[in-house]
């Protein structure tokens, strides 16, 4: 009984993998959206636009998080035959990847109208929105008011010795706020705040994610993370207070989300329909209004009093279209050496 | 009418067999090797500095995992399978747990509980001592099935006459030697399954082998330089594991009598009962409890498990066929292989040189081998190559060692006087595999199919490269939401997950695990 129970088993599980879902990867009332945002942020806006569309949205996440080899190399390993329409990015250094690898085309699309040109590349591969920032999280436990960090130079002062940590700059948004220190400050100085980083007895952590567990644990006092990260403890009553750090200064990174279409795409039609949903104000304030509470990069944009407007931020002046050509050069470089240096 | 005696028979047709199924094994290797052929960079560069201390790193963890799964495992596989104790189904099903969980999440719940028990802790937890810890816990449920299955083809008639010569401690040391060859590969298997995962090293800052080719394939975007770095720690695991399949191979295979005239009944004896279960259930407080309660603390914040629930019900399926697929192909994969073997022990060698080496691969190389590969033919062989069959059968490809090393050891075992007497009176070969060989080799198969289709449900990086958009697993669900959302909810997904696992565990366990 048991055997003939096991082989219907085994035949049905066969039957069942090879019949996929017929809404798959090609057709005309669907598109295909990979995306490394963070799949709770990025799913409620795939059903608001299917909702709205009738387009059926098969989202494929991704998190930089857990360092995985990606989607970004699925989609660099599929170019010659996608399965995706769009690629939405959490950052631009990505989107900028995908240009340099020839796997997206341009659209400029008509809804980026009053979002500012600066977070777009200029010959339309990738267009920017909502956006993140690099900010300071601090353990309020552990730092009085009066020592609050107000600059990411601060994290080399005796004053957070041993007690200050960021992710591997190898990786993810601490990546492109490596590549943007050195296009910023130049490559002499940037090579200063890490190498006074480890001297003051800095930590280096696997991810965004773990700064902002650690520091709000009050295993470290303070640390280098994303707005979304910070928001996400503060949310959950962690005792972290967050700056936006160097404001009286360099100013701080403004990282914008990146809307790509796919070279090539099986929907193309629908991936044009997708990107201009995403670069719509609604969506903006969608994001903000999520636990991301990410900033809207247009000013009329509504939002709520936990959510910087990016016109209240001195934001650093880097050019995102050519950090990902500096970024390859320092992870196979100082980077790489720093962190092997630097890491167990 | 082809007569069952060919299987006993010598030939060609084995060696063409094995070749074809290893070469089969190796298919998402290709586009892999290809890079390195094609590659005009040199190797030398890369044996310098990190990447050498890395793969120091590497071997010992992978060295000490292998002796610790292979030192814990061998002994509780033999005691469970011989003797009987208390709460015995639920026991072992929680002991396999650690396979079902990804490593990442492992390591995360243990680095979460380190945090709330301080900076000691913290401190303990980290570098090699953390990633020991982690592998370990993932590694033993290997050895102790392993073990387990071993055991499981012991007759009556050999326990009986073990007993016979020496009481139980005889029968214990007898069922113990009869174990250790599967066994001391299966945790081989484990100790190299460590050499390709990266999460923990990221995690527990240690730089390990995979972790640098991680950062090569994933920061750096260098396939080629990553491609070399994987041939030089494939060379080296192939170079480790050629003698051991050299020795463990003859071991593999020992024949149990032609005839069988007792059934295999545990043993009981209450004081043993009691100190197995203790030994279980301290393996389980340690490799399974401890980590669950630094995932699911956060609950305590607020809970969101109808949320988690409705994302177990959107995946469900997909992880259920991807784990049941990929069990299901490998064991038969491996029951082929072990049929083309046959006794020739020449083979046998070649197969768990081969196999023992594929498992150094890391996933996400032979994923993205079969991405390119897709993406290069024409969209026909979409069903093959872009589909959930896809995913099946690379997850299979990659964790089919486990089941040939079972299916090896079980086909090993039987009788070859068997197929001859059969072939004596013309039992044909479909009614010899049908009423003598696959009942035998049921116990092999079903622990082999549970084994892989555990890792494969634990492994995220070729699902996530693999699966048709809009069919994830819930693994890899968890995976795409634990960075940014609220721990809450983090923490009701790995609750929900852990108690589906554990109740599916025992659900196996009690129907089929239960009278073997």
């Amino acid at each position: 009984m048991l055997r003939n129970l096991s082989c219907v088993a085994v035949v049905c599980t066969f039957a069942v993998m090879g019949c996929d879902d017929k809404d798959g990867a090609t057709g005309s009332k669907q598109v295909v959206i990979y995306t490394s945002v963070d799949d709770v942020f990025a799913r409620p806006i795939a059903q608001r636009f299917e909702q709205e569309t009738g387009i059926k949205v098969l989202l494929v996440p991704d998190t930089e998080e857990t360092k995985s080899a990606g989607l970004l190399n699925r989609l660099i390993a599929e170019k010659n035959r996608p399965q995706a329409d769009v690629f939405w990015s959490g950052d631009p250094v990505r989107a900028a990847i995908l240009k340099t690898k020839g796997v997206s085309t341009p659209y400029p699309s008509s809804k980026a109208e009053g979002l500012p040109t600066r977070f777009s590349d200029p010959e339309g591969y990738w267009t920017g929105f909502s956006a993140r920032a690099r900010v300071l999280i601090y353990n309020r436990n552990l730092v009085p008011e009066g020592s609050v960090p107000k600059s990411i130079m601060d994290l080399l002062d005796s004053r957070f010795q041993g007690k200050a940590c960021i992710a591997n700059p190898l990786f993810g948004t601490t990546s492109m706020h490596a590549a943007a220190l050195f296009a910023v400050l130049g490559e002499s100085k940037a090579k200063e705040f890490f190498e006074g980083f480890t001297r003051n007895g800095g930590t280096i952590l696997s991810s965004n994610g773990e700064v902002r567990r650690r520091v709000a644990a009050g295993e470290f006092a303070v640390g280098i993370t994303d707005t979304d990260d910070a928001n996400v403890a503060r949310l959950e009553g962690k005792p972290v207070g967050i700056v936006y750090p160097d404001q009286d200064g360099m100013g701080t990174l403004i990282i914008p989300n990146c809307a790509v279409l796919i070279a090539g795409g099986p929907n193309p039609e629908a991936g044009r329909r997708f990107i201009d949903y995403l670069l719509e104000p609604k969506t903006e304030r969608a994001l903000a209004e999520s636990d991301a509470a990410q900033m809207p990069l247009r000013s009329g944009v509504e939002v709520s009093g936990s959510v910087k407007r990016i016109g209240q931020l001195k934001s650093m002046a880097v050019d995102y279209a050519a950090l990902g050509q500096l970024l390859d050069g320092l992870s196979k470089g100082y980077l790489k050496e720093w962190v092997d240096r630097n890491r167990r | 009418m082809i007569s069952c005696v060919i299987l006993e028979r010598p030939g060609k047709w084995r060696t063409v067999g094995v070749a074809v199924l290893l070469l089969f094994a190796m298919l998402p290797a290709i586009p892999l090797l290809h890079h390195l052929l094609t590659s005009p960079s040199s190797v030398a560069p890369i044996m310098s500095g990190a990447y050498a201390s890395a793969l120091r790193h590497s071997l010992l963890l992978g060295g000490g995992v292998a002796a610790i799964s292979f030192l814990v495992g061998l002994p509780l596989g033999v005691l469970a399978a011989l003797y009987e104790f208390p709460a015995r189904k639920i026991l072992l099903a929680l002991a396999t747990l650690p396979l079902l969980v990804p490593s990442f999440l492992w390591t995360i719940g243990w680095s979460s509980l380190a945090a709330r028990l301080g900076p000691v802790a913290t401190n303990t937890i980290s570098g090699f001592s953390g990633c020991v810890l982690v592998f370990s816990s993932g590694a033993i449920p290997i050895a102790l099935l392993t073990s387990y299955a071993a055991c499981m083809t012991l007759s009556g008639s050999q326990l009986d006459a073990a007993r016979l010569a020496g009481a139980d401690r005889c029968v214990f040391k007898n069922a113990l030697r009869h174990a250790t060859a599967p066994t001391l590969l299966a945790a081989w298997l484990g100790g190299i399954l460590t050499l390709s995962d990266p999460g923990p090293g990221q995690i527990l800052a240690l730089s390990t082998a995979a972790s640098e080719l991680l950062t090569t394939f994933s920061a750096q975007y260098d396939f080629s330089l990553a491609a070399r770095q994987c041939l030089i720690l494939t060379a080296i695991v192939l170079a480790l594991a050629a003698p051991l399949a050299y020795f463990a191979a003859p071991c593999i295979a020992r024949e149990i009598l032609a005839r069988q005239s007792a059934t295999r009944e545990r043993i009981r004896k209450p004081k043993t009962a009691i100190l197995i279960s203790g030994a279980i259930a301290l393996f389980i407080l340690v490799g399974v409890v401890a980590p669950i309660v630094g995932l699911v603390t956060p609950i305590a914040h607020g809970n969101d498990i109808s949320s988690a629930l409705s994302e177990l019900l959107r995946t469900a399926t997909n992880t259920l066929v991807y784990a049941a697929g990929a069990g299901a192909t490998a064991v038969i994969f491996g029951m082929f292989l072990a049929v083309f073997v046959g006794r020739n022990s020449r083979l046998r060698t070649a197969c768990l040189g081969v196999s023992l080496t594929l498992f150094a691969l890391p996933p996400a190389f032979l994923a993205i081998g079969i991405v390119r590969l897709a993406a290069e033919a024409p969209s026909w062989a979409d069903p093959v190559l872009r589909s959930r069959l896809t995913v099946c059968l690379t997850l299979a490809l990659r964790f089919f060692p486990v089941a040939a090393v079972l299916a090896l050891r079980s086909w090993g075992s039987t009788s070859p006087s068997w197929a001859l007497v059969g072939g004596l009176h013309g039992v044909s070969l479909p009614t010899y595999l049908r009423r003598v060989a696959f009942p035998l080799a049921v116990p092999a198969a079903g622990i082999g199919m549970l084994v892989v289709a555990l890792l494969a449900t634990a492994d995220i990086g070729t699902v996530l490269l693999l699966h048709p958009p809009g069919q994830d697993s819930f693994p890899l669900a968890i995976f795409t939401v634990m960075a940014n959302a609220r721990e809450s909810f983090v923490a009701s997904l790995c609750l929900v997950y852990i108690l589906a696992a554990g109740g599916f565990l025992t659900l196996v366990w009690m129907v089929a695990g239960g009278s073997r």
